[in-house]
């Protein structure tokens, strides 16, 4: 028997498709967190180098199984501790939390697309789970919110997005940073161009383990989102919850597809805006981003791929002793990071109240019309000065060049004294 | 406010790891460049005139430590995906259920 097209139907219909355009921004938006330092130092090329991460976040998240049904539930609570929608949100075929994901949605694409305008390299899942909160503020207040959970595991908005923020890009940087130091201690002797070369190999490799990891982790998140609009809008049984096939290869895609198209203005920034990198350094870069990811999700520890991969690579900057970081780019980068969570929420707030205010199928198809419109505005805004796999790895220019003279030289280089720039201005003798 | 100090000791045990690994493979990846330098000579080592063909052995031998440590890394991964953990409880590694909390 087919179902009479309710509202709810509707609603969900457009959860589903919001969801897997959530999907596909996170893909974009996440390329450079795995390809931005071979793009930077030549070791792959730009198409070459989306394409390899596309297809390794395709095998990543068809290889997800489990379901993540949980993913919302650290930090609002509107699932029981099974991860099923809780009782009272189920009126009206579960309209008010499709509303409370839709609304979560759209906010969470609204940041990750203006973050993207900026270039600025800011978590996919702080967005979602930023939005997620501001549906669920707008629906049920502040107390819907999972702040702290009970304090005896690490839970809720502090314990598995504030804290992890904090933490993981400084461990990311000390890693990345020691490995870094070591290298070109150990390879101090090897030429510049044989340790290039040779570098290169081992920097594909370790980038390509954090694709892989990346597709494992985010096309979960949104299959587990998408999994529980079904459920709440009656399509999946709630007693027996699985991931249909069909959500899992279209989440599979979009991230792909996303990945593909390949978020060149973050890329950008990444592998070229915050340090000038070399291969030894991509690889420790990398190497560093992929165990910190492995070893955190191991532990159960939550984190940003994001925050992770941008410690990293500031690691690096900080670890070769004559290298420099850019830390205006990265000024703005931490700041992003910090509005990240609270403006999606501001955002899945606002998006829910119009979406719930008008009411009925119109709300959300307002809502919808405007993220379509917002979306091409800013994609409009983006061909002003578009970045694309031409330009992506042009020098860097705003002003705060770092000394490449000495760049070019490591730590060990018995002539870097030599080497070292004049200081600027009327020299005094 | 318990979380800080379970928070803090999650991050201890991330950073050990990734230390280890993180930098520990990069490491012996640059023993092997360092190797392979070694091996080619004139050109390669600076100041170095003659080959040394030792210097292959060991990339060899670091590189193929460093193969096995990866792919301990991608089975980790699909274990994950597909809702398992990878043990060593029979020495060689092998998927099982992921232990019920």
């Amino acid at each position: 028997m087919i179902p009479p097209m309710t509202t709810a139907t509707m609603i969900l219909a457009l959860v589903v498709v919001v969801a897997l355009a959530f999907d596909f921004t996170n893909g974009f938006h996440d390329t450079g967190n795995a390809m931005a330092a071979s793009i930077a130092t030549g070791a792959l090329s730009p198409k070459g180098a989306v394409t390899l991460a596309a297809i390794l976040n395709l095998v990543g998240a068809v290889l997800s199984v489990e379901v993540a049904l949980t993913v919302s539930n650290a930090v609002v609570n509107i699932q029981d501790s099974k991860g099923l929608p809780k009782a009272e949100l189920m009126a009206n075929g579960g309209t008010m939390l499709l509303l409370i994901v839709f609304g979560g949605l759209v906010g969470g694409i609204i940041w990750n697309l203006f973050t993207w305008l900026l270039g600025l390299p800011s978590s996919s899942s702080h967005a979602l789970l930023g939005g997620l909160v501001g549906g669920t503020i707008g629906a049920l207040g502040f107390a819907g919110v999972k702040w702290a959970g009970d304090g005896s595991k690490i839970d809720g908005v502090i314990g598995k997005v504030i804290l992890p923020s904090l933490i993981s890009p400084v461990i990311a940087m000390i890693v990345a940073a020691t490995a870094t130091r070591l290298i070109f201690m150990i390879t101090a002797r090897v030429e510049d161009k044989f340790r290039e070369g040779r570098f290169r190999w081992g920097q594909v490799g370790a980038a390509s383990l954090v694709s892989l990891a990346h597709g494992t982790n985010d096309a979960q998140k949104t299959m587990g989102v998408i999994t529980l609009a079904l459920v709440a809008g009656g399509s999946v049984s709630a007693t027996d919850v699985y991931v249909p096939l069909w959500v899992k290869f279209s989440a599979a895609t979009a991230i792909a597809l996303g990945t593909y198209l390949g978020g060149w203005r973050i890329i950008r920034t990444m592998g070229k805006g915050l340090v000038d990198i070399s291969s030894p350094q991509g690889l420790a870069a990398d190497a560093s981003s992929a165990t910190v990811i492995l070893a955190s999700s191991q532990l159960g520890f939550a984190l940003s791929t994001t925050h992770v991969a941008t410690g990293s690579i500031m690691g690096v900057g900080i670890g070769k002793k004559g290298a420099s970081v850019r830390w205006s780019v990265a000024g703005r980068m931490v700041a992003a990071w910090a509005i990240t969570f609270p403006a999606a929420a501001v955002m899945g707030a606002v998006m829910y109240w119009i979406a719930a205010g008008i009411g009925g199928i119109l709300g959300p198809l307002v809502v919808f019309l405007l993220l379509v419109g917002l979306s091409f505005y800013m994609w409009k805004r983006s061909r002003v000065n578009a970045v694309d796999h031409k330009n992506v790895t042009d020098e860097w220019h705003d002003g705060s060049k770092p000394e490449v003279a000495v760049a070019a030289h490591d730590v060990i280089d018995p002539h870097h004294e030599l080497d070292a720039p004049q200081p600027a201005g009327p020299a005094a003798h | 406010m318990n979380m800080i100090p379970l928070a803090l000791d999650g991050a201890w045990k991330v950073l050990v790891a990734g230390l280890l690994l993180g930098a520990g493979l990069p490491v012996l990846y640059a023993f092997a460049v360092r190797g392979l330098a070694m091996a080619r000579g004139a050109g390669a080592i600076i100041g170095e005139q003659t080959a040394k063909p030792f210097g292959k052995v060991i990339a060899w031998v670091l590189l193929l430590v460093i193969l096995l440590a990866v792919s301990y890394g991608i089975s980790f991964i699909v274990a994950t995906g597909i809702g398992k953990v990878v043990t060593f409880d029979h020495i060689l590694p092998w998927f099982v259920d992921k232990p019920k909390k």
